[in-house]
């Protein structure tokens, strides 16, 4: 079958593609579904593909439909601006999360995990394909489809960002 | 080194993006800083919390399965369209899964020039300006390193929807280092690598009419954009060159043949 690399290349960076739904959409069902949408439609357009990082490509149509689903959640909620704080403010707080984050509370990820859920969107999906998934910066340009330097410059806010909240929280709770 | 330049480089050292010599002279400087050695070590610790296994999600094994059966059941893929337009198809592919639903985030801005959104070409130029920068902070500012035409033309064959004019200009002084790929806006365009005495020169083909790629001349912390034609694609140049130099290299460039 033409498409049977995709189901194989979906398969090989499923966690990743997860990962990387999970951190989009703030939870494990829409995660899930938008990875499923994203292996149909890499499946229809597996002839689109035109050499290069497959992993990337494959991410990147993984970021669309998680997109595709953040924008159509937040149309439900009538939220007339789509930026970033708003974006952030559509994400629902789940039972699941909550049950989630008092498991990782027991771990040391749960302070840095709630920070790097707080993030704007664009940070955020950066860092976690950097940090997380250890993608090289060219990688990353193909994911989110921007410039090199764009990549370099949303690492470095996010970090920034990251950083001065981690020390304001460190403050406040006297550490 | 100073501190400057080693605090501006530091991220890219830790996410092993820095060329070899960069790093060293960056070592060195970070071994007889204390303020550049906290900075980094404060990076490495951002690092480390970020890169606990509580932040890393693994796909249920219900999702595998659903991929697993739907691989296993997949319809015959719809005839193969020409692969020659394949990356373009997958730009568009991807521009409208977004746009149909209406996403937001600057992706929007970058796929929808001239719908009353913020200024495209500032957006353009700013692309431009910092793809190269990155380059001159990389390792090397190609990725197809050569002087041969006959090298650098073929490698972009593929991966740009039209392979630009390649000539090297060593003769009139601009000789050519090389090639890379890059996005601008949403496109993924070709660089054509120059070098000038000391001045590393970036020239952005347009893969196409049409293309977004179209700025007005503008000046940046001493680097400048130029548009020019070359062959019969819009094209732009940046560089660091003096006005006069500029002027000499853009008129090269544009009687090309």
């Amino acid at each position: 079958m033409a498409s049977a690399w995709v189901g194989e290349l979906a398969q090989r960076h499923l966690d990743a593609a997860y990962n990387l739904g999970r951190w989009l959409l703030g939870n494990e069902q829409d995660a899930a579904d938008a990875v499923h949408d994203a292996y149909l439609r890499a499946a229809r357009s597996a002839h689109t593909y035109a050499g290069g990082n497959a992993r990337a490509w494959w991410l990147a149509i993984v970021r669309n439909c998680c997109l595709a689903r953040l924008s159509s959640r937040q149309r439900d909620a009538q939220l007339q601006s789509i930026d970033a704080p708003a974006v952030a403010a559509a994400l629902p707080r789940s039972a699941d999360n909550e049950v989630e984050d008092q498991a990782a509370a027991a771990q040391s990820g749960a302070r840095i995990a709630a920070l790097l859920r707080a993030l704007p969107v664009e940070f955020r999906e950066t860092l976690v394909l950097r940090e997380i998934e250890d993608l090289s910066y060219r990688e990353i340009a193909d994911v989110l489809q921007v410039p090199i330097g764009t990549v370099m410059s949303r690492l470095a806010r996010g970090r920034a960002l990251l950083q001065r909240a981690l020390e304001t929280q460190e403050t406040a709770h006297g550490l | 080194m100073d501190c400057k330049t080693a605090l501006a480089l530091l991220e890219t050292y830790l996410d092993n993006e820095l060329d070899r010599a960069d790093a060293r002279e960056l070592e060195a400087h970070v071994d007889s800083c204390a303020e550049c050695a906290a900075a980094l070590t404060r990076l490495g610790d951002l690092r480390q919390s970020l890169r606990n296994q509580a932040l890393h999600y693994t796909a249920p094994a219900e999702l595998r399965e659903r991929v697993r059966v739907a691989a296993a059941g997949a319809l015959p893929s719809a005839p193969q369209a020409a692969r020659r337009w394949a990356m373009p198809q997958w730009s568009r592919l991807a521009a409208a899964c977004v746009l149909a639903f209406g996403a937001g985030g600057t992706a929007v801005h970058l796929w929808n020039p001239g719908q009353g959104l913020a200024n495209p070409q500032t957006q353009i130029a700013r692309d431009l300006f910092a793809s190269h920068w990155r380059a001159l902070a990389a390792a090397t500012p190609v990725d197809v390193v050569s002087s041969d035409r006959h090298t650098v033309k073929p490698w972009f064959a593929g991966k740009v929807a039209e392979s630009p004019l390649v000539r090297d200009f060593a003769e009139q002084g601009f000789a050519l280092v090389g090639g890379r790929l890059d996005y601008v806006g949403n496109e993924r365009v070709a660089v054509l690598v120059y070098r000038h005495g000391q001045h590393v020169i970036d020239v952005f083909v347009a893969p196409r009419a049409g293309s977004a790629l179209t700025v007005e001349p503008a000046e940046q912390q001493g680097y400048s954009l130029t548009p020019v034609r070359l062959g019969d694609q819009p094209a732009v140049i940046v560089s660091d060159m003096d006005r006069e130099e500029r002027a000499r290299f853009a008129q090269i460039v544009r009687s090309a043949q």
